[in-house]
């Protein structure tokens, strides 16, 4: 038939499906929506209809790409928009059904957007979505839109155009055409395609091969298969245009057997194609014949490799052969063949029917037209999408992808499948196209996009993907075969903590002779992932080696329980807790003794980093660790928890300077398991350091520190208050023989703005240490709290309960970088502090007997190398605002003596070797805020325990500090855990009345009681106890 | 862009230079940049190599640099062009090349100084010249696969654990051999080498050919308890017909190894089973070392094999001069014709040159004749009549060039290895196109366009059709035949008889398919029929040649190279054996004895007066034997015993001689009723020359001394010719062929010094004529070709109702003719140690047989027990078994009805029964059991049963059937009871 009239009969049956009468209902059915229950969708849909006595029609459609939605319905009445419900279930679509067909209710609180004319009231168009609005939809250009079984909807939006047009040109117009647009390779390497084109057409053969490569096998790419599932005239379309250009008569289409509903539409799209004479001899009257066949493949990923392919294809194992020959020139069965990827095909037609120079004003410089990408892993709106080139990474996982989700940090994108690398934040803001993905260690890939956050060890991920192609190389050559078998073997190790610091440049030299030395692109891409890692993560591969610590507690080798794993201090927490579970605190304040020993001052402070692994998270909600430890610190017997037994004598002594965690920690190991004479020296009238100074009374009382210091004491620690230190040389004077630097970090940093040393500007270090001294602190009634972390948390809760009016906190960046703690800052806004972000102070002064604060709107710009997006001012935004009080939360450094004689580094904090604690100077340690900056309780106790331990040996004991404090645990006694955790929140920890919170320094959090304790201890899930 | 160009065309198309590490060197256009640089000797170290090889590219060792292009590539897969720079040097290759050895180092496990391969192992000399750090080696993981080693072949073993994946093995099973029993299996570090499902070797399509071990690079393909040779002798394989080259290893006076010579146009290099691994017979301690004489008053028809129980070891002056004294008796009793002489194609040209001049100049008589007359009789006789020359009419290498080949009546593949590699490479690599003709299924059937399984003897009637369908469709080659050729008219007229449904109804073969057959064969230039044994062992022998030398004509596929007319001789030297006139009926060089000048040649040069009546065959002499003409019979390494049709017959004719002298290497089943036997030697003991199949003489070379007292078989006739008068007092071997030259025409350029380099082709008219590898090229040696009107004709036996099944016998790929050979092989008789009977399922469920079954199978003149080996190979009603066992002769059943005109007796049909053994036993002496055996369902009627009787045939209740006919056996109880089941009697 004549195209023309298939075109308008098409059109014409389309438009009467727009104008349809009854209701119009579209219910994506591509793997994603069936994965998801569309089916149980469709019957539902059905169903209703049925039961209302509606005539309607639904219509099965491909994926439209927002995956994270499926099941995906959309429900037109006649004359109004689509509106589009997702994540349905069976039940919600007859709701939604019943109430919009029947009842004229759109359900707006259940849709996610509208499509087409009309409007609803509170719907977004879908072109409005966060994550359409981005996009162009070129390759997925009628993915969900049509159905794709019906080839009549695809020729009514233009199908089939493209190639009656280039069936009027020449061959040569054809490539040329494509040449003009620019268009490269979709499968991963980029090639131009009408130059791959052409150098087909230009072989010499009476018989030509037009393959279609949609052997999609990446792990978390599916934008082939939802193309072919969606849209398989596209790809039809492409292959047909490609072949005429070529002057091919015979093409395949290589899928893999696993897309089994790509396969059948396709074999659908073929019949079709065929019966409108679009297919086979002498295309539309024309002298040009062409066949397609479908090659099912066994989901060999080595098969992406053409050649393998066609190896494939000719029924031998699918193996890659060196090129030349290329198979332009002998490709299938020796004959000159071209293979091109779905996405590459899918565009072409449109390239056609719209002209080169359209598809070239697509894109970038050297990158045209628009890519296809999957996006998955840590993000929120997992799906396809399809944007132009150039489009910076962020805008597609902030924007497009809507972030991380549950608040996690951004860690490192994964471009390219198991063929391509990780970019680390600092990437952000790059465009993404061929050339700047391949400059950073990444290639384009054929459109795996996996976003990762903070909980991923990227260790781990490039064990992962390296896995992957290690076992998915087709074991032909030696570099591929066993060089990734070797460097799996390394990371393997690494992550048991067996690795070497060598084996990271062992690592970098074998992938890079794997690069270069493989057969084909898997072999040569394969270390991609583990060089990109090293190149951006290094630091994570040696904290695997040099201190068996994952940060992200993945690494099952070294991790027995994320929690405990993450704990700074190391503190077994699945132990103590399930203590709790038996009601035995004392054992349970024991297991935490054995690794700390402030266990009360960490259960009312500590900034828990367990809690945010704690797999528990994945279920609900993390187990409440912090809030247990404190319970069973609150109600042991004290004493009952203490190994009384203290070392003998060695007849060292040791000076410790600073009496805060890392002091006093450090002090107390090396008295009590080493036997050293420790004297602890402290310039303030108190001991205890920033837990005495810098916490707040309401969250840490002064009795629970001044008993956890007297136990230290008993251990026959010497404290030395009121006791300045001002060089190391007096202490060597005085018969020292080791000294540990625990100075803390004290002096608040300068904001380098004018006017800030005038009257009225507090530093709130010096405000908090005045208060918890009981110095009276006088405050103005309006206060601002410049900083973002939880010192400005602290120094704005303390303001409020001096008797502040008005606290406002002024914040830079905005809520998302903000690092002070969560909890921290819900109490503060509970108690009525303000916060403002995106804003600085530029100037501070005096006007009119009034304390005037200049301030500059800033907004996020560039990520800077923390992966930290740059707060930048907003030129002409400034304004001004009035207070009583400044007090400046930005920072603290420690305060070292000029005469002390260490180095000092970058930031003015003491200089110390990272993994020992030593200074340069023989004999003389540091840790804890003086060497890190300011950080937290538990990394302070943490660096008095490596100090301590390298101090002992430094004095020739063996640096055993590991204490044996609780009983044994019989855990096969434990009662057995139900299989199937159901889902149970974690109780509010009990707080004061905020009446009575203001009233003064009250504790504010009460603590569980005993029987909430025991619950919710019985949430944990016992990560240590996993079997291997 | 250059493509790789052939390593044959490539002189053609000129030199190019290149820059190698700075150095300019030249190289042929269309090498490879590898082969550029090992020509211009400079090493790039590589383990996935093999010039004989497709390039592969997997070892990623023979990386380099070239300027232009992207990263290192490799050098083998990549073509060499004009002016390239490349370098084998640059800091790059050394890293990837390094990374590679070093990882196959660390992946390779097992100890050097313990590896059969050490000091040849490829991987060492690369390491040596990478160099290796230990330290560097230390820093990578262990691998940590362990495979175990698949000992599961008797000649070799493979341990995975050494294995590169070099792909060398993978290659030459599918490139060389042409068999693809393994590839590379499962993915990434667990790739290995793989036959299908994973199976051991042994239970594997692998054909044992050793193409693969002689390939691998490291120790991972190694032969068991292998022994290094300490000298190497180029000889002829003993085997078939081809007449591969091969180089003997050998240490002391053992062969150690076998190796094919690369260097032959032969066999380039390749060997099947046999050749490889079926050599070691030679050393076998079974051999003869010293004459043996038979004890005064042992029966010739003794059961005991104990050799000393028979014979008594004698000296050899003893034995020659009792042989003379009794062979001169018998001449002088009765005269010269009552004895008879078989020589050997197993034996040199010397050898049988001498043998026929003995029969001849020393004893007067022309009764000679050797096997030939029980394989290719009826080709030489056919091809005589219609080409003037009865050998291959063209070369081995000719099926190369062939657009069509058409194999009947032979398993080339089994029979032939090295050429039915050929015919599957063929095929594969040149597109040619196959037709088999063949009642059975063979393995080549599997690469078939057609194959036409017609009806065992039915030959004539099939090519008489397909010639029809050439005629009708006008494809004959009109120039040819009128030009060429004579007698065309009757013979065209003839085919008329031959439609398609006449021949449909003969040979039972749809006619579409002959037809297609005829098109297929009549459109192609060039074409060729190979055929064996199945055309030739048959009542209708001579014309089923007769019908193929017809068909060659008609289609004009003579005379060029790429077609031709190619029987597949069986033994060894069985065509030089035919050139040199152990034959009854003509002198070396197919000169007849009953013409005269011929005659008066040969009287002249062996000055004694020749008899001019042509001497009888050996199936006569059989006969004469059996009726008491033949009175002694002297027998050169031959074993008619089992060789022979009917063997109880040939059996009780042997024992009727008044002397046997039986001459060969080990008691064979004849020299068992010896009167005399005399220790000779194999073809690894002495020197000569061989001629193959394609008229190749070819030299033999002496590699280890005989065993014992054993002589050379020229040696011990010149022996005892010089007891009967006649000296003989030749030097060599050497010596012979120059007498045989001076004789023999088609030899007259032979000389052993010539024939160092591939041999010669006869005809080879002189000194300086170099071979003759196409015949009857302008003109037939004839003169015409004739053309010969042949009409079908039954076979001597058809199935009855007694004998329902057809056997046709045959051969094993594993064994070789009567066994006395292979079975001393270690490697051939593990891999094939019993005797299989071939049945199709249809027949074994019909008989109540399962695999592995002992089976009695019974002709009218004998029986013999077998197991059982289910196949569809062969067609329900026929059975298959190859004639190597003497515990199951098969030639005890097969027929000696013999074709009139060549007296080649129809080894390839006879009738005969088959029965479960136990059966058998069972029913000896039960008449009941029998008829139940033979027809279930008949003896329901037949029989007067009693109701109970009744019921418990009807229920297979085998405890009352027992109380009726006594205890049966349990193979017998199921045996009965599956088969009342299938005969469904309760309803009948």
């Amino acid at each position: 038939m004549d195209f023309t009239l298939i075109k308008e009969r098409a059109e014409k049956n389309w438009k009467a499906l727009e104008n349809l009468r009854q209701p119009l209902i579209q219910i994506g059915m591509g793997t994603c929506g069936k994965a998801a229950g569309a089916d149980e969708v469709y019957v539902a849909a059905k169903q209703t209809l049925k039961q209302m006595n509606l005539l309607g029609r639904i219509l099965q459609v491909g994926c439209i790409g927002t995956c994270y939605l499926e099941p995906i319905m959309a429900v037109r009445k006649p004359g109004g928009p689509f509106i589009y419900y997702g994540n349905l279930t069976a039940k919600r679509t007859e709701e939604i059904l019943l109430a919009f067909l029947r009842d004229d209710d759109p359900k707006p609180e259940w849709a996610v957007c509208m499509m087409g004319e009309g409007s609803v009231d509170g719907i977004p168009r879908f072109e409005e979505l966060p994550m359409i609005k981005p996009q162009v939809r070129i390759a997925l250009r009628n993915c969900g839109l049509i159905d794709p079984e019906n080839i009549e909807h695809y020729i009514a939006r233009g199908g089939y155009s493209g190639l009656v047009k280039a069936l009027q040109m020449k061959r040569e117009e054809v490539v040329q055409e494509i040449k003009d647009s620019g268009l490269r390779g979709r499968g991963g390497a980029g090639f131009p395609t009408g130059q791959k084109w052409e150098f087909c057409r230009k072989a010499p053969s009476h018989q030509k091969y037009m393959i279609c490569n949609a052997d999609e096998g990446d792990p978390g790419a599916f934008m082939d298969r939802s193309t072919m599932e969606g849209d398989p005239h596209a790809v039809i379309e492409g292959m047909i245009i490609a072949a005429y250009a070529i002057g091919a008569n015979e093409g395949y289409i290589y899928c893999r057997a696993e897309y089994p509903l790509a396969i059948k539409r396709l074999y659908i799209a073929i019949k079709q194609a065929e019966d409108y004479g679009i297919m086979g001899k002498r295309i539309q009257g024309s002298d040009f014949s062409f066949n397609v066949h479908v090659k099912e493949g066994a989901g060999a990923f080595v098969c992406g490799e053409e050649t393998a392919l066609m190896a494939s294809i000719e029924g031998n194992r699918g193996m890659p052969r060196p090129r030349p020959p290329f198979p332009a020139q002998s490709g299938l069965w020796g004959k000159p063949t071209n293979i091109n990827n779905v996405k590459t095909l899918a565009s072409i037609p449109v390239i056609i029917e719209k002209g080169a120079e359209w598809y070239a004003s697509i894109g970038t410089e050297k990158s045209k037209g628009s890519a296809v990408f999957a996006l998955t892993g840590k993000i929120t709106n997992s799906g396809l999408v399809e944007v132009p080139m150039g489009t910076t990474l962020r805008e597609i996982i902030f924007e497009i992808g809507g972030g991380i989700p549950r608040g996690k940090r951004f860690k490192a994108v994964q471009t390219g499948g198991p063929s391509g690398g990780c970019l680390p934040a600092s990437f952000l803001d790059s465009p993404v196209d061929y050339e700047t993905l391949a400059e950073a260690g990444s290639i384009m890939g054929s459109g795996g996009m996996v976003v990762l956050d903070e909980d991923t060890c990227m260790v781990d991920m490039a064990k992962y993907f390296l896995s992957f192609t290690q076992l998915e190389s087709c074991g032909k050559c030696i570099p591929c075969r066993w060089g990734t078998k070797q460097m799996l073997d390394i990371l393997e190790d690494i992550t048991c903590g067996r690795g070497k610091m060598e084996d990271i440049y062992l690592l970098i030299e074998l992938g890079e002779a794997v690069k270069a030395g493989s057969l084909c692109g898997l072999g040569q891409t394969a270390p991609n992932p583990v060089l990109s890692t090293i190149r951006y993560f290094r630091d994570e591969y040696e904290s695997h080696i040099k201190r068996s610590h994952c940060a992200a507690a993945i690494c099952k080798g070294l991790v027995k329980a994320p929690c405990s794993h993450t704990c700074p201090a190391g503190v077994d927490v699945p132990r103590y807790i399930r203590r709790i579970t038996e009601g035995n605190y004392d054992e349970a304040l024991s297991v935490i003794r054995e690794r700390i020993p402030f266990p009360s001052v960490c259960g009312y402070v500590c900034f828990h980093p367990c809690e945010d692994k704690c797999r528990r998270s994945q279920l609900d909600e993390p187990v409440a660790i912090r809030a247990l430890k404190r319970f069973a610190a609150d109600h042991a017997k004290k004493a009952a928890s203490i190994n009384q037994k203290v070392a003998l004598p060695s007849g060292k002594r040791v000076a410790v300077v600073g009496s805060g965690p890392a002091g006093l920690t450090a002090a107390y190991y090396l008295a009590k398991t080493g036997g050293h004479a420790v004297t602890v020296f402290e310039t303030l009238p108190e001991a205890g350091g920033m837990m005495r100074v810098g916490i707040p009374r309401y969250r840490l009382p002064k009795e629970v520190l001044d008993a956890e210091i007297e136990m230290i004491k008993q251990v026959r620690v010497e404290i030395k208050t009121n006791c300045r230190i001002d060089s190391v040389n007096s202490l060597r004077e005085q018969g020292f023989d080791a000294i540990f630097l625990a100075l803390g970090a004290h002096v608040g940093t300068k904001m380098r703005v004018a006017g800030e040393d005038s009257q009225g500007v507090v530093d709130c270090v010096s405000l908090l240490r005045d208060v918890s001294l009981g110095k009276e602190v006088k405050l103005g009634e309006k206060v601002a709290v410049i900083g973002g972390g939880n010192a400005a948390i602290d120094a704005s809760r303390t303001a409020l309960r001096l008797g502040a009016k008005e606290v406002t906190i002024i914040y830079r960046r905005s809520r998302e970088e903000m690092p002070a703690s969560k909890e921290e800052v819900e109490e503060a806004l509970e108690e009525g502090v303000k916060i403002k972000y995106l804003i600085a102070p530029v100037n501070i002064y005096r006007q009119n007997g009034h304390f005037k604060m200049e301030c500059i709107q800033m907004k996020l710009g560039k990520t800077d190398a923390s992966g930290r997006r740059q707060p930048e001012p907003v030129s002409g935004s400034k304004f001004e605002e009035e207070f009583d009080t400044i007090v400046t939360a930005i920072g603290q450094i420690p305060q070292i003596p000029e005469k002390m004689g260490v180095k000092v580094d970058r930031g003015g904090v003491l200089h110390a070797d990272p993994d020992t604690s030593a200074t340069e100077r023989v004999g003389v340690f540091a840790g804890g805020d003086a060497v890190s900056g300011p950080a937290s309780v538990i990394e302070a106790i943490a660096a008095g325990r490596q100090a301590a331990i390298s101090i002992d040996k430094y004095l020739g004991g063996k640096g055993l500090i590991e204490e044996k404090i609780a009983s044994p645990e019989d855990v096969t006694a434990l009662p057995e855990m139900s299989e199937e955790e159901s889902e149970k929140h974690r109780p509010p920890m009990p707080v004061l009345s905020l009446d009575r919170r203001l009233e003064g320094f009250e504790v504010v959090e009460i603590g569980y009681p005993e029987a909430i304790a025991i619950e919710e201890a019985q949430r944990c899930l016992r990560c240590d106890l996993e079997p291997e | 862009m250059s493509t790789m160009i052939p390593a044959t065309d490539r002189k053609k198309a000129g030199t190019m230079s290149l820059m190698i590490n700075g150095k300019k060197i030249k190289a042929l256009k269309g090498m490879t940049v590898l082969e550029a640089a090992l020509g211009a000797s400079v090493y790039i170290p590589t383990l996935c190599y093999d010039p004989d090889l497709k390039p592969y590219g997997a070892c990623r060792l023979c990386l380099v640099e070239i300027e232009g292009m992207r990263g290192i590539v490799s050098s083998c897969t990549t073509p060499a062009v004009d002016g390239m720079v490349i370098r084998t040097d640059t800091p790059m290759v050394n890293l990837a090349r390094r990374a590679a050895l070093e990882l196959i180092l660390v992946n390779h496990h097992g100890d050097c100084l313990t590896c059969t391969k050490n000091q040849r192992c490829e991987l060492q000399k690369v390491a040596q010249y990478l160099g290796i750090e230990q330290e560097n080696l230390d820093k990578l993981r262990k691998g940590t696969q362990i495979l175990p080693v698949d000992k599961s072949h008797p000649a070799f073993d493979r341990d995975h654990n050494k294995c590169l994946l070099c792909g060398r093995c993978v290659q030459a099973c599918e490139e060389i051999a042409a068999v693809g029993a393994i590839d590379l299996a499962f993915r990434g570090y667990a790739t290995k080498v793989s036959t299908f499902g994973d199976k051991p070797i042994h239970d594997s399509i692998c054909v044992s050919c050793g193409e693969c071990i002689s390939r691998c690079p490291t120790g991972a393909l190694v032969p068991k308890h292998y022994i290094q040779p300490t000298d190497h002798v180029k000889t002829i394989c003993p085997y078939c017909g081809v007449g591969c080259s091969i180089y003997l290893g050998i240490r002391g006076n053992e062969i150690v190894d076998v190796q094919g010579a690369k260097e032959s146009p032969v066999n380039k290099g390749g060997l099947c089973v046999k050749g490889r691994y079926g050599l070691d017979f030679v050393n076998h301690q079974d051999r003869l070392t010293r004459p043996l004489i038979r004890k005064e008053g042992v029966p010739k028809n003794v059961s005991t094999t104990d050799i000393h129980q028979i014979f008594r070891e004698a000296d050899w002056n003893e034995v020659l001069d009792r042989m003379a004294q009794d062979i001169g008796l018998t001449i002088d009793r009765h005269g010269p014709d009552a004895i008879g002489l078989l020589s050997s194609a197993k034996c040199t040209n010397e050898d049988n040159y001498l043998f026929q001049k003995f029969a001849r100049a020393v004893l007067h008589t022309n009764n000679v004749d050797h096997c030939a007359r029980l394989c290719h009789a009826s080709t030489v006789a056919a091809a005589l009549a219609a080409f003037g020359d009865g050998a291959m009419s063209n070369s081995i290498s000719d099926i190369d060039q062939a657009e069509v080949l058409f194999v009947i009546g032979s398993n080339t593949t089994e029979c032939h290895p090295i050429i039915g590699r050929r015919i599957k490479r063929a095929i594969k690599n040149n597109g040619a196109k196959l037709i088999v003709a063949d009642p059975r299924r063979i393995e080549l059937c599997d690469m078939a366009e057609i194959h036409l399984d017609h009806f065992p003897g039915t030959d004539v009637a099939l090519l008489n059709g397909m010639m029809r369908q050439i005629v009708e469709e006008n494809l004959h080659d009109q120039t040819f035949i009128a030009k060429r050729c004579e007698e065309f008219e009757p013979f065209l007229e003839s085919l008329n008889g031959y439609d398609l449904k006449t021949v449909d109804a003969i040979t039972g073969v749809a006619g579409e398919k002959i037809r297609q057959s005829g098109l297929l064969f009549g459109k192609a230039k060039k074409a060729i029929v190979l055929y064996g044994m199945g055309i030739t062992q048959h009542t209708t022998g001579t014309d089923n040649v007769k019908a193929i030398a017809n068909l060659l004509m008609l289609t004009g596929n003579l005379g060029r190279k790429g077609t031709g007319f190619s029987p597949l001789r069986g033994q060894n030297n069985v065509q030089g054996a035919c050139d040199m006139g152990a034959l009854p009926v003509v002198y070396p060089g197919y000169q007849r004895v009953d013409h005269p000048g011929v005659r008066e040649k040969f009287e002249k040069a062996w000055g004694k007066n020749l008899n001019e009546k042509p001497g009888i065959t050996i199936t006569e002499m059989v006969q004469a034997a059996y009726e008491g003409q033949l009175k002694a019979l002297y027998v050169m390494g031959e074993n008619p015993m089992l060789s022979e049709p009917d063997l109880n017959h040939v059996r009780e004719a042997l024992a009727r001689l008044e002397l046997l002298i039986v001459q060969d290497i080990f008691l064979t089943e004849t020299a068992q009723m010896a009167d005399v036997i005399l220790p000779a030697t194999s073809f690894a003991e002495k020197d000569g020359t061989f001629t193959n199949t394609e008229r190749r003489v070819q030299r033999v070379r002496k590699a280890i001394d005989p065993p014992g007292e054993a002589r050379p078989d020229w040696e011990i006739i010149a022996e005892i010719s010089k007891r009967l008068g006649y000296p003989m007092d030749y030097q060599s071997s050497a010596e012979i062929m120059d007498e045989i030259a001076r004789l023999t025409p088609i030899y007259g350029g032979i000389n052993h010094d010539r024939l160092g380099r591939g041999g010669l082709q006869w005809p080879c008219w002189d000194k300086k004529h170099t071979g003759t590898p196409i015949l009857h090229k302008g003109q037939f040696t004839r003169g015409r070709g004739k053309f010969h009107v042949v009409l079908d004709r039954p076979p001597a036996e058809l199935p009855t109702f007694a004998y329902p099944i057809l056997l046709t016998t045959g051969r094993i790929l594993e064994h070789w003719h009567t066994g006395s050979m292979s079975h001393r092989s270690h490697v051939l008789e593990t891999l094939a140690p019993e005797s299989r009977v071939e049945i199709n399922p249809v027949d074994a469920s019909r008989l109540g047989i399962v695999e592995g079954d002992v089976i009695s199978l019974s002709s009218c003149r004998g029986a013999i027990q077998t197991k059982v080996k289910k196949t569809h190979r062969v067609r329900p009603g026929q059975a298959f078994m190859a004639f190597h066992w003497k515990e199951a002769p098969a030639n005890r059943l097969t027929n000696p009805a013999f074709d009139l005109q060549a007296k080649i007796p129809e080894f390839k049909v006879s009738s005969v029964k088959a029965i479960l053994t136990v059966l058998e036993r069972a029913v000896e002496d039960n008449k009941f059991l029998t008829a139940l055996a033979e027809n279930p369902a008949g003896v329901l009627a037949s029989y007067d049963l009693t109701p109970e009787h009744r019921k418990a045939l009807v229920d297979g209740d085998i405890a009352s059937l027992e109380k009726w006919v006594g205890p049966l056996e349990e193979r017998l109880q199921m045996w009965l009871k599956v088969r009342l089941k299938q005969e469904n009697i309760s309803e009948k």
